[in-house]
């Protein structure tokens, strides 16, 4: 193919990983010229996903050294069953390698959250599709149970009795009309003081307060009161939109969404080349550009964004340990027939060691995600790096999980996502985007993403909101088809009506 | 809501400079932009066509760009009901990379998806591949095969009609477990994904959401 690339660039981005193309997309979106490079073959650099055969080749590969992903190992694991014939083996996962969407960093989003608004925002939801949490769990004397979320489930709910259903919608009710009723001296005295004291002094059972504390604050015992109810609003104020839980997950994996930001770059003019590494950087005192020597070619940028862990960008950068991953693959899911109704569910469960002083979060994947294949179900386990080793990290929650389970696993691997040790740093200018950290959701990419774009383009706007086709082309086409979306301050309002409904439906009659 | 029965999604790749734009431009403005015209901040076109008495709206989607260091994101592919591959009749590089072409689509498309070969540009003189020779690849590989000029319009109403027609024929068809547009209509009923557009979805029962704005629901196979 020829190589009649630009030479000239308002920016260029090291990486196609989350951050970075959320930076590339709103460059592009408000003019900028971007040229977008990864020396990988794939989209999503660490934030990608992968099929079966790919993830294995990938964690097959040789670690570079400045690699953020590291210490992958993976096993296959044949059970002898005394049903004799197995339906699921490796040779049968490996056949089925491209229906899979095997995430290196899985996430799950508040159906109200930072991305989701972003996205609607944007415009660029019409690249996604997401499916509804079907439960939010915790486990509860070693059972996983399902957490009730909406008001008919807390009073469907087997879990919770008669009056333990009136104590925890009373609580949620308090936690939602906080911050409005700001004189209300019931929850002045808790200020600068635990959620967890909170809890205990509203006097719920032991039950309630794991609910809240594991599942629905996510708190630990020193969260501190201001956050602990702001987490619980949170998660509050994402009910009732979409699906029976606050949460979401991307069709095919998280690995599909640095692409949605990308295909809007493209969309906007971004150029876009995989298998492309930059082989040197330099800065040009004269005109102060970036001179980047790529395949033989030089290119100026006024800009430079990259990724850590891209050569030559990243030489000197430290990177540390970060995040613990282990991701298996199951026959069977967890949890009893009530959490998979119907061939399995997409499960969140936040564990907690028995200190509660450590935390992994699980996602569980069914067919139903367009991530593994019918029958099989993948599950997602993060939990923040204490060590160089992913496996000895997670071993307390993975022996909460599978010691006492029939789950069949069939495929297990573990494997560290790394970040530097300081973040945003811009070593001679260039701005590198911080690796992922341990998050639900995606707050602290997009921060990350809009501080770096704020300081490239100060006053623009960060993703304002793309036309859609029928505000382009009419031609054809029905004018009314110029709907209720085609003004963002429709979107705006619909979304804060949408807000208020959800309240009044979930909480307070 | 909007008024039409079934909304289909197409996605056309082949190299850059086979005329990809040019037909969709061509069919929903009935355009024909001179020279490649810039496209910013296009990235999917709508025409709305009537087959067999319903409204179906199809839903057209250009490659951004992204096919000129073979770069398409594989979301590009996700939940197409059909694809058409283009090459230029004039052009033979643009047919031998036809099966680079074929292997992404098979990764990255769903399986059942409608595959179209179109050979564009028959308004010129200097035609390096035969019609025989396109047909004989596009029956090689499961694919229908057509032959276009974007310029003088010939065949691109056709191509887009005959597509709409026969997405309905699957979609309609009980069976349904052949086709793409027939299990993305199943999907559909089940709710089982979900589109951030339709915040009117407040489908609290059903458990998937499809996209997040409307009108996008790029998934929906039907609509009311």
């Amino acid at each position: 193919m020829s190589d009649d690339l630009p030479e000239q660039f308002d920016l260029v981005v090291i990486g196609t990983g989350f951050t970075e193309s959320c930076i590339a997309a709103a460059a592009s979106r408000v003019g900028k010229s971007v040229l977008h490079l990864d020396s990988n073959e794939y989209y999503g650099d660490v934030w990608s996903s992968f099929s079966m055969d790919a993830l294995c080749a990938r964690f097959d590969q040789k670690p570079e050294p400045h690699s953020t992903l590291r210490n992958c190992s993976y096993t296959w694991h044949t059970r002898d069953t005394e049903t004799g014939e197995q339906l699921w083996n490796r040779d049968s996962v490996l056949a089925k390698s491209r229906r899979f969407s095997l995430d290196l960093c899985p996430r799950i989003l508040y159906a109200a959250g930072e991305l989701v608004q972003l996205l609607i925002k944007s415009n660029i939801c019409r690249y996604a599709e997401f499916r509804a949490v079907d439960h939010v769990c915790m486990r509860h004397n070693g059972e996983i149970v399902s957490v009730p979320c909406s008001r008919s489930d807390v009073f469907n709910t087997k879990t919770l009795t008669m009056v333990e259903k009136r104590l925890l919608m009373k609580f949620l009710t308090a936690c939602n009309d906080y911050g409005e009723d700001k004189c209300n001296e019931d929850s002045l005295e808790f200020r600068g003081r635990t959620f967890q004291e909170y809890l205990q002094a509203q006097r719920v059972t032991e039950k309630i307060s794991s609910c809240v504390m594991q599942a629905i604050a996510m708190c630990d015992p020193t969260t501190s009161f201001e956050e602990g109810m702001q987490r619980t609003q949170r998660f509050l104020g994402s009910l009732g939109r979409y699906g029976n839980t606050p949460f979401l997950f991307p069709m095919y994996g998280c690995g599909e969404l640095p692409q949605c930001f990308c295909r809007l770059c493209a969309v906007y003019g971004g150029i876009y080349c995989l298998k492309r590494a930059v082989d040197d950087i330099a800065l040009d005192s004269n005109s102060n550009e970036f001179l980047l020597s790529s395949a033989g070619k030089t290119l100026r940028a006024k800009n430079v964004v990259s990724a850590p862990g891209y050569p030559p960008v990243s030489k000197g950068i430290e990177l540390k340990a970060h995040i613990s991953r282990g991701l298996f693959i199951s026959s069977s899911p967890l949890g009893n027939e009530e959490l998979n109704k119907g061939g399995g569910g997409v499960n969140l469960l936040r564990l907690v060691d028995a200190e509660g002083s450590r935390e992994a979060i699980l996602i569980q994947l069914a067919h139903y995600t367009g991530a593994c294949p019918e029958g099989l179900y993948i599950f997602h386990l993060t939990t923040p790096a204490v060590s160089e080793n992913p496996a000895a990290d997670l071993d307390v929650f993975t022996s909460q999980l599978f010691d006492h389970s029939d789950a069949q696993i069939i495929f297990s691997s573990y494997f560290t996502i790394a970040a530097q040790c300081n973040t945003s740093v811009a070593a001679e200018h260039i701005h590198y985007t911080d690796a992922p950290t341990y998050e639900l959701d995606y707050d602290a990419a997009i921060a990350n993403a809009r501080h770096i774009f704020g300081k490239l383009l100060a006053d623009a706007d960060f993703l304002p909101r793309a036309p859609d086709p029928e505000e382009i082309v009419v031609d054809g086409e029905d004018p009314s088809a110029l709907n209720e979306h085609s003004l963002p301050e429709d979107l705006r309002a619909q979304l804060q009506d949408m807000q208020k409904a959800t309240q009044e439906m979930d909480i307070q009659n | 809501m909007e008024d039409y029965k079934f909304l289909f999604k197409i996605v056309l790749v082949g190299n850059a400079g086979v005329g990809k734009t040019c037909l969709v431009r061509r069919f929903t403005q009935g355009l024909f932009p001179p020279g490649q015209g810039a496209t910013i901040g296009v990235d999917f076109m709508i025409k709305t066509v009537e087959v067999e008495g319903e409204k179906i709206k199809l839903q057209i989607w250009d490659t951004a760009g992204q096919e000129r260091f073979r770069s398409i994101t594989q979301s590009y592919y996700r939940s197409a009901h059909a694809l058409i591959l283009v090459y230029d009749i004039s052009c033979q590089p643009t047919f031998d990379c036809l099966p680079d072409w074929l292997r992404e689509i098979q990764e990255y498309a769903n399986s059942k998806v409608l595959k179209i070969l179109v050979g564009n540009k028959t308004d010129r003189d200097d035609r390096e591949i035969p019609t025989q020779i396109g047909e004989e690849f596009a029956k090689q590989h499961d694919m229908y095969f057509l032959e276009t000029s974007a310029k003088e319009a010939e065949n691109v109403e056709r191509l887009f009609y005959e597509i709409a027609a026969e997405l309905i024929g699957q979609a309609r068809s009980k069976d349904g477990s052949g086709s793409a547009a027939a299990a993305a209509a199943q999907r559909q009923s089940e709710g089982s994904s979900i589109g951030l557009g339709s915040l009117s979805a407040k489908a609290a029962q059903s458990n998937c959401c499809g996209g997040l704005a409307s009108g996008g629901g790029s998934n929906s196979s039907q609509a009311d």
